[in-house]
């Protein structure tokens, strides 16, 4: 992929009103507010979320995306094809497992799944492209290849075979898209933070012009930090993604930074009144 | 006789069994600086083991490795006397000794435990306590098979405040993995440290912004029928609570979720508090139908 087409599916996949569920998520902001932590500034607490996300939801994007990116590489056809594309589905069902006993926090879990779900429904009905269009032979068996991941990742998902989280979605679809891992997490972490941006604009904590200044200014370096400390980060449940030996789960496994945090969004629903859903 | 396996440095193993109406330990052992004391009680079934250090902490670079197994029918309370205190260099020698290297290698507590068919684990020690610029890694399993239960408390607090250590340790790193017959129900990670991120322009943030006004986080396992009880009181309690715009946080804050889908067979109960003290008596509350498994004088000697 030239750089001409990462910019553009970059610009795609940034749109707010791409239909991701994001809008009536706060990951915990709203609850951080009522409980009266912070002032209206809310760049505090996408400090300490973003950096708490990025260390426990990275480590899964990256796992996901290397799977499909893998896949997605594969010169194969027919029986094997088969074979590896049920190979994929299972290391993606493990992997999701494993984010599902790491996170536990039922607003949180719930959140992720009703976002990673909407992504795999984002690639079947959008990014795949048109029966019709006319591609070369070679890019349409590789659309295909996808297509038929994510139809079979979706019906896996609505028969609970399968979560449907939103940081192992989102590595998928990017890996599908051929964006590269660094942008598919820096622009992961970015996401977040508008996320919460615009949670905070519509909390009427802060307007619309002091969340764009906060967006250039202050989350611009936490991005980039994040994204450069987790760049080697791996949950090192699946085999063959691990150099021998060189996983420490204790250094190189995902956590999670912010317990505070993990209290806060825990409590979301007990909130006497609230507009979010998490 | 058994040749009993020799014991590397730290290293500790607890094997119980229960014959009749009395727990047995087959094994009790334990090496330097690890210490194993089990004081008589009166409690039919049940067990309770002080896991101790030689000094009254750890070092850098000082790794415990205890293994555990709780056999059928029997239930094992394992508590510490005063924090774990996590110290970066051994008192006293800190004037002596020359630092070599600037990461001292961390301080590393590995238990590992196997809780069998109908035998019910208490892990209630006193909370961690890392001192200024301290390392320490704590890894812990659980394999629990066919109907056993767990109460499974890991907490820290910020440091000596007598001192005025407020979360200036360097780094805390905690994992608590739970299985139930074979499955992985939970595994709980958490990191605290100081990232020292460059995020020019804008300031550094200590570990102690984010984690205030809070001085001591717990995390709270329940698993299992021996636990319902507990379980109900807190899930009416926590639904009970309904949050208006908050002037403050309050002294202490709490959270309960269910460890898989939406039941709550099996929860995690997170506590933070302003005072250690605080957290102390919110879990003694919330543990207080324990005693009816563990003894009301074992449940006394944890919750005085």
């Amino acid at each position: 992929m030239n750089s001409d087409d990462e910019t553009y599916i970059l610009l795609l996949l940034s749109d707010s009103n791409l239909p991701t569920g994001a809008f009536v998520a706060s990951s915990g902001l709203e609850s951080y507010m009522k409980h009266g932590f912070g002032s209206n500034d809310p760049t505090a607490f996408i400090r300490d979320s973003m950096a708490s996300y990025a260390r426990s939801a990275l480590p899964f994007v990256s796992d996901a995306y290397r799977l499909v990116s893998l896949y997605r590489e594969m010169d194969v056809q027919g029986s094997s094809l088969d074979q590896s594309s049920s190979k994929l589905l299972s290391d993606i069902v493990a992997l999701e497992e494993l984010y599902e006993t790491m996170m536990l926090n039922h607003v949180a879990r719930r959140a992720s799944k009703s976002q990673g779900v909407a992504l795999l429904t984002l690639y079947t009905k959008a990014l795949s492209p048109p029966s019709s269009f006319p591609l070369e032979s070679d890019a349409k068996g590789v659309h295909e290849q996808m297509s038929t991941f994510f139809t079979q990742f979706k019906t896996m998902v609505r028969r609970e075979d399968a979560h449907g989280h939103l940081p192992t979605c989102w590595g998928a679809l990017t890996a599908a898209l051929g964006l590269t891992l660094e942008r598919s997490c820096y622009l992961h972490l970015f996401l977040h933070a508008r996320s919460l941006l615009s949670a905070s604009v519509r909390l009427n904590d802060i307007g619309p012009y002091n969340a764009q200044q906060i967006l250039l200014h202050a989350v611009r370096p936490l991005v980039a930090a994040e994204t450069s400390r987790c760049r080697s980060l791996t949950t090192g449940s699946i085999p063959h993604l691990i150099d021998d030996g060189a996983f420490d789960e204790t250094i190189h496994g995902p956590a999670n930074t912010w317990p505070l945090g993990e209290i806060l969004t825990a409590r979301h629903d007990l909130q006497h009144s609230r507009i979010f859903n998490s | 006789m058994l040749a009993i396996p020799k014991i590397d440095a730290g290293g500790g193993r607890i094997s119980l069994s229960c014959h009749g109406s009395a727990a047995v330990f087959s094994e009790l052992s334990s090496t330097y600086p690890l210490k194993l004391l089990s004081p008589r009680i009166p409690e039919d079934g049940v067990a309770v083991v002080y896991i101790l250090t030689y000094g009254g902490g750890l070092v850098s670079g000082d790794r415990v490795n205890l293994s555990v197994d709780v056999g059928e029918e029997s239930k094992l309370v394992l508590l510490s006397q005063g924090s774990t205190k996590v110290f970066k260099t051994r008192p006293g020698h800190r004037l002596a000794s020359v630092q070599t290297s600037s990461h001292p290698p961390p301080t590393t507590q590995i238990m590992t435990f196997v809780v069998n068919p109908n035998a019910s684990l208490f892990l209630l020690p006193d909370p961690v306590t890392c001192f200024r610029s301290a390392s320490y890694n704590q890894i812990q399993t659980f394999r629990l098979t066919g109907n056993a239960s767990a109460v499974i408390l890991d907490w820290v607090t910020s440091g000596r405040r007598s001192l005025g250590e407020e979360w200036v340790f360097s780094r805390y790193y905690s994992v608590n993995e739970i299985l139930v017959d074979g499955k992985r129900i939970a595994k709980d990670a958490m990191l605290l440290d100081d990232p020292q991120v460059d995020v020019k322009p804008l300031p550094e943030r200590a570990l102690a912004e984010k984690l205030k006004p809070y001085s001591c986080y717990a995390t709270l396992f329940l698993v299992g029928p021996q636990v319902q009880a507990v379980i109900t009181e807190l899930v009416r309690r926590y639904h009970a609570i309904s949050i208006m715009k908050m002037k403050g946080p309050d002294k202490v804050i709490w959270s309960l979720s269910p460890l898989t889908g939406n039941d709550h067979i099996s929860v995690i109960v997170r506590v933070a508090g302003k005072e250690t003290e605080d957290v102390k008596a919110w879990l003694g509350k919330a543990l207080e139908s324990v005693q009816y498994s563990i003894g009301k004088d074992v449940y006394r000697q944890v919750f005085r």
